[in-house]
């Protein structure tokens, strides 16, 4: 379901993005505007550098008489290239905030604007704009409407289609009161009847809002690693600024004066240009991800929390095992067969629609027993919390039984039956291997107990390894009593586990962590849930939970998917991933242009041995670092947007793989390319 | 050539094998825990309290303990300018000095006061008996102990403790650490024969018939302290150079470790503090890594002597010239890059006379800080070079990048930063005025590179508050004076301010438990990583300088 | 005239803009007279008001690192 809703999500916005790339292009150069790139330090100082560099192309002898050769040429080329430096950092964030435009807007068009029902306090209807809808309203939606907004339903029972956000075409039962089928999402159609619908957000402030602000890049505050990383990108482009702006008069001192356009490439090689110009791109990149999973978070903030988690906080039941539990084995007790007690749960199974009672029924009829008894003749007796059983009444008076063991117990003396010693032997048995025991009886004689087995959910032991060895510690809280607990969590492998747990345990669970410094991810859906849900440092709610739930979390996944808290780990990871590893690649990188333009603009102090590289001249040095420094920005592109591959390794082999791969190659790969370059360069004749 | 590298490679077996003893012991003292001179010193400590009015010594938050650095500072260097401004007034002149210029007083006095003891002057022709015992030597030992101080409380933040308490520090870090070396090392220097006198200058009849002034004084306790404080500021004119202040071999040995023992040490004692001597020994290897290299290429450059000279000779002669004969090549090499490393700043040698490779082995240790480097602050900016590269990698992994447990975030990127940009601020842009207007401003001796390097060098020299000069500057004017003042204190404040806040920013984390996606910063691999960014960060931002110094200065030697 | 006058004062750039210009002038005569090649009045004019430029850019880069946040 997740994955068939994802590729359909995908191919809307592949839709959308027709002429994404034209769009982009226009975008970079609007971007140009000063007011746009002032907030981007790096880029700001190439653009002060470009203007330079263009008014010396006009006069060359605007600031002296110009010590270069050719300057008109010269300055005319290198201004090109700064712009196109310019273009390609713009170009970078306009692809990436495209994207999430794209995807904004499949999302937007559920959000049309319609005439919504506002439910007056003296009980009378006025139609109004959903858009003059506000918090607190109450509205009344009727089969066949769009449901204008976020909201809570507090009278009446609908079926409604939230295909449009979840991609699920099934529709769903919403009614009032419940934990799970109370809250409604705006932009989701209402298929039958009608319901009564308070409004829990402002308009422009649902979650469908909060989801486009944050793809679109509109409403993008910097995350608290973003800007520790601007601030050192800022100081390292001050260092430069410094050393390059000092370098004229010494340069003047020891006789080799160098002009103000190679100062001016000097300086924008060696500033950070390359991380500078895709920073944001990779930002944007990292949200985009995070809906393309099909999650709302409510700020980057959150998804860059999740890379630094340590704990996850996960429920049993549909995370770790599947949602239900299949009947395993049939335990004989009493001296009867296997085939007895199968038949004897077949047939009080038969009305069972629950999957418990399908997985008996379809055990027993693996075993080879068949039904005997007359359906429409008999009677089903459903499960309720107070009887702990369920069953069926034959026709011929022989009420057949199957429960809590206790709950049987109890049913069997009071028609004055024995318990069998073995009961209790078997009980603790299955207990031990981490299995529910229901006990079956027909009359006042017990027949065996039923093992059912949770199904711990395929491949979730290997996620858990991951997470360890990315350093995640797993608690998982479940109902079940330590026994139980404790088999299971040995079989999905995780680290430890709250058994008989109250929501209350989970908010304690998650201070008790907390406490140690660690950071915290949880999922929930219920009401009870929302004080957890906004302890933990990461809340994901489902987004078929509670109103109150959704507002604590700071993500929701619309596919109601716990497992997604590991995926989402793993995208505020890859974020970080790939920030790092653009930064130590645009840093080491300025080892191989200092070598390629120390020695060509100072081969007259002879140091003309330093150009290890063997540059034609000067100006095709100078020419070929900053052609490799405005060329790197959209080869990377894919890298920043995309994001480098999250491995699930330890902190250090993660190091030593992308210290190799993005230190080392970058100080090795631009030594190569402006090599590569200045043959070009030389040979085309450009200088 | 054997003898040579010997001697150096027993001298550095002597730090290593000193480091893990002093690095423990200086950890006991500011640990609190018992020593065994505490039975004789505690008396000494109480007095000492008394005297600055301290009662009880609570712990300082960062900016109690800046503002008490700062205004025991200011207090101590007003004293001293009076002093020196006042000298002919004052007792203890046996040679009669006069008045000093109010410049070199003002130079004289931050330059003491910072530690960096750079002089512009000649000691025994222009500073009292009584200047250089009581201003300069005090503020041999109050400086050297600010600075260990500060580099106290700031591995005290690192490791999640608070700062402590500024003149507890100051105070232990005098009667503990500095009074009682200096005690022992005296006494040895007297011993290897540096003398120790109140009487005037000897006034003798040489064999020649003629009257010679010989300048002596009570030299051997300066000396030791000089040495073992980093601070560099010489009895006599030639510094450790003199016969008198380094007279043989014995007292250049005692000399070049005492320059080492305190910084070398305190990595170890960062070891203690965080139980992660692994970690510390790793952080010695980043610095031997540097440092060794730099002692080769500036033993070779001058064991192979100036090519063109050699060429002229017709053999491989070692360059002798600016070096004492006693001391020869390898001795005055080994002691050109240790006195640079630690920003201690004496001399036996005439660093304007080394190898383009010394000039830039020099050079480059003034310019990264860290190779050992000043009392207390260098141990400092080595972790703050740490801190950076656990920034930039620590993203790699996946994570907000954490050392010892404690996020790195924007407030500390800022503080680190700071000290990052102050170093380059300080130098690059008073030697690019002062080599815009050269005529004007610079008295260089030698045009061209070596010139550039002269200029560069002093201003190095003076922000990493090293006190050695290039010489061959006429650097006695007020111009110089004030720049290099200005550069000192850049150098100096700026970036105690901003360790003492970066530590405090630290300290008051909460810990993040250590866990497999927790980039460990005790690993080899890190360690090299940590190496690589310094060279990035630091040598990158003056490799320009540097090429058109004694990068060009060697080309042009070459034949 | 005045209201214009004052408007354009009032304007932040603008402001700083014409300060810039107007110490550009002041400054370049002494850069004209300390300089020993021989520049034109514009080249000085031009070479100061760059000056200028860097440091603006430097007083812009310490704002960003001190309030990353800003921008």
């Amino acid at each position: 379901m997740d994955t068939k809703s994802r590729s359909s999500r995908q191919a809307k916005a592949k839709a959308a993005s027709q002429g994404l790339y034209q769009r982009a292009m226009k975008e970079s150069v609007l971007k140009l505007d000063p007011r746009v790139q002032i907030r981007n330090p790096v880029m700001f100082l190439v653009w002060i550098g470009t203007i330079v560099t263009a008014l010396l192309t006009i006069n060359p002898s605007l600031f002296g008489p110009p010590p270069d050769q050719n300057p008109l040429l010269f300055n005319g080329l290198v201004t090109l290239i700064l712009l196109f430096t310019l273009l390609f950092a713009n170009f970078a964030e306009a692809v990436a905030e495209g994207r999430g435009k794209a995807q904004a807007d499949s999302l937007r068009a559920t959000q049309s604007d319609s005439l919504a029902r506002k439910l007056a306090q003296d009980g009378t209807i006025q139609e109004i704009s959903s858009t003059a809808l506000r918090k607190g309203d109450v509205i009344k939606v009727i089969a066949g409407d769009v449901i204008p907004v976020d909201g809570e339903v507090t009278q009446g029972v609908a079926s409604v289609d939230e295909s449009a956000i979840t991609g699920e075409s099934a529709p769903v039962l919403k009614q009032p009161g419940t934990d799970i089928a109370s809250s409604v999402t705006g932009g989701t159609r209402i298929l039958s009847d009608e319901l009564t619908i308070r409004v829990t957000s402002d308009p422009g402030k649902g979650f469908i809002d909060r989801m486009i602000a944050l793809v679109e890049g509109a409403e993008r505050s910097k995350t608290p690693n973003e800007i520790a990383l601007t601030v050192l990108l800022a100081v390292l482009t001050q260092v430069f600024l410094i050393v390059i702006a000092t370098l004229s008069p010494i340069a003047n001192y020891v006789n080799s004066p160098v002009s103000i356009t190679v100062l001016v490439s000097l300086l924008v090689a060696l500033i950070p240009t390359t991380i500078g110009g895709l920073l944001s791109a990779i930002g944007i990149a990292g949200m985009d991800r995070v809906a393309q999973f099909n999650v709302i978070a409510t700020s980057g903030r959150a998804v860059e929390a999740c890379g630094d988690i340590n704990t996850l906080v996960l429920d049993k039941t549909g995370t770790i095992t599947l949602g239900n539990r299949l009947a395993e084995a049939f335990i004989p007790v009493n001296g009867y067969s296997v085939k007895d007690i199968a038949q004897v749960a077949l047939d009080s199974s038969i009305f069972d629609e629950t999957p418990e009672g399908k997985s008996i029924v379809s055990l027993a009829e693996r075993l080879g027993v068949v039904v005997t008894i007359d359906r429409s003749a008999s009677d089903g007796i459903d499960f309720s919390a107070r009887t702990r059983m369920s069953g069926t009444d034959l026709p011929d008076g022989t009420h057949v039984r199957k429960g809590a063991v206790d709950a049987v117990k109890g049913f069997v003396r009071s028609r004055g039956g024995s318990i069998p010693a073995e009961l209790d032997a078997e009980y603790e048995h299955i207990s031990g291997l981490g299995g529910t025991p229901l006990a079956v009886c027909q009359n006042n004689d017990i027949y065996g107990i039923i093992y059912l087995k949770d199904i711990i959910k395929p491949g979730i032991k290997e996620r858990f390894d991951q997470l360890r060895r990315m350093g995640i510690r797993t608690i998982m809280l479940t109902g079940d009593n330590r026994i139980t607990a404790s088999v299971i969590a040995r079989e999905a492998g995780v680290d430890d586990f709250i058994a008989e747990a109250t929501p209350e345990d989970k908010i304690e669970v998650i201070r008790a962590e907390q406490a140690k410094g660690k950071l915290v991810a949880m999922t929930g859906d219920g009401t009870n849930d929302a004080p957890a849900l906004a302890q933990a440092n990461v809340g994901v709610a489902m987004n078929s939970g509670t109103q109150a739930a959704k507002e604590a979390a700071n993500m929701v996944d619309l596919d109601s998917d716990p497992t997604k808290l590991i995926d989402i780990v793993t995208i505020g990871k890859q974020l970080l991933i790939t920030r790092g590893a653009l930064t130590t690649f645009s840093i080491a990188n300025d080892i191989a242009k200092y070598f390629a333009i120390i020695p060509a603009i100072f081969a007259g102090a002879g140091i003309g041995k330093l150009n290890v590289m063997g540059l034609a001249s000067t100006q095709s040095a100078v020419l070929s670092a900053l052609i490799y420094n405005a060329l790197i920005i959209p080869a990377l592109i894919p890298l920043a947007l995309k994001g480098v591959k999250f491995r699930p390794l330890t902190a250090n082999q993660l190091l030593g793989r992308n210290i190799l791969i993005y230190g080392l190659g970058g100080v090795i790969a631009p030594f190569i390319a402006i090599k590569a370059l200045d043959i070009i360069v030389a040979a085309v004749g450009l200088a | 050539m054997l003898q040579g590298w010997l001697q150096i490679a027993l001298t550095l077996l002597i730090v290593i094998v000193i480091t893990p003893l002093l690095g423990r012991y200086i950890a006991h003292v500011f640990l609190n825990e018992r020593t065994g001179l505490d039975a004789i010193l505690n008396p000494l400590d109480r007095l000492m309290y008394r005297a600055i009015g301290l009662r009880s010594m609570p712990d300082m938050t960062g900016w109690q303990y800046i503002r008490s650095v700062l205004i025991s500072n200011f207090m101590m260097g007003a004293a001293v300018l009076m002093v020196l401004l006042l000298q002919p007034l004052l007792p203890l002149n046996p040679t009669g000095v006069g008045m000093m210029n109010w410049d070199i007083a003002l130079h004289t006095t931050i330059s003491f006061l910072t530690n960096t003891d750079q002089q512009h002057y000649s000691g025994e022709t222009t500073l009292s008996y009584g200047s250089q015992v009581f201003a300069l030597g005090f503020l041999m030992f109050t400086s050297a102990a600010t600075g260990l101080a500060v580099g106290i409380a700031f591995i005290r933040g690192l490791t999640g403790r608070s700062l402590g308490n500024f003149y507890q520090d100051l105070v232990l870090s005098i009667t503990r650490i500095l009074l009682p070396i200096s005690l022992v090392g005296a006494l040895l220097l007297l011993a290897a024969g540096v003398p120790e006198t109140i009487a005037g200058a000897l006034q003798l009849k040489t064999l020649e018939g003629t009257m010679q002034t010989i300048a002596r004084g009570p030299v051997a306790h300066f000396e030791i302290i000089k040495q073992l404080g980093e601070n560099g500021g010489g009895f006599f004119g030639a510094n450790s150079a003199h016969p008198f202040e380094n007279p043989n071999g014995w007292t250049n040995l005692i000399e070049t470790v005492a320059m080492v023992a305190i910084p070398s040490s305190l990595i170890y004692t960062y070891g203690i503090f965080t139980h992660n001597l692994k970690q510390a020994w790793l952080v010695y290897a980043i610095v031997l890594a540097f440092f060794i290299p730099f002692v080769i290429i500036t033993a070779i450059g001058e064991f192979q002597g100036n090519p063109q000279v050699n060429a002229i000779l017709g053999e491989i002669s070692p360059n002798l010239e600016g070096k004492e004969v006693r001391f020869g090549w390898a001795q005055t090499a080994l002691w050109a890059v240790t006195t640079t490393a630690t920003m201690c700043g004496a001399v036996n040698g005439m660093h304007d006379s080394l190898m383009p490779s010394g000039g830039f082995s020099t050079l480059l240790n003034l310019f990264l800080q860290i190779v050992w480097g000043g009392q207390g602050t260098g141990t400092a900016y080595l972790f703050v070079y740490l801190i950076l590269a656990v920034f930039l990698t620590g993203l790699m992994v996946g994570r907000t990048p954490e050392f010892l447990g404690r996020k790195i975030e924007k407030t500390e990127i800022v503080f680190a930063s700071v000290i990052l940009l102050v170093h380059p601020i300080a130098i690059l842009i008073p030697a690019a005025i002062t080599l815009a207007f050269p005529e004007a401003l610079a008295g260089i001796s030698n045009p061209g590179f070596h010139g550039l390097s002269q200029v560069i060098y002093e201003y190095a020299s003076a922000s990493a508050n090293n006190g050695s000069g290039f010489e061959g500057l006429g650097d006695a004017t007020v111009w110089w004076n004030l720049s290099a003042g200005v550069s000192i204190l850049l150098g100096r404040y700026v970036p105690i301010v901003a360790l003492l806040l970066l530590a405090e920013s630290m300290s008051q984390k909460q810990p993040v438990p250590m866990t497999d996606g927790t980039l460990r910063t005790d690993t080899g691999l890190f360690t090299s990583i940590t190496g690589v960014v310094i060279l990035i960060l630091g040598v990158l931002t003056f490799l320009p300088v540097l090429a058109l110094g004694p990068i060009a200065e060697a080309f042009q030697l070459s034949p | 005239m005045e209201t214009v006058l004052r408007r354009f004062w009032q304007k932040r750039v603008p402001r700083s803009l014409l300060l810039v210009l107007l110490s550009a002038v002041t400054i370049a005569p002494t850069v004209q007279a300390a300089t020993g090649i021989s520049l034109d009045r514009g080249q000085v004019f031009a070479l100061v008001l760059l000056g200028m430029t860097t440091l603006s850019l430097s007083i812009y880069l310490f704002v960003v690192i001190v309030q990353p946040e800003r921008f």
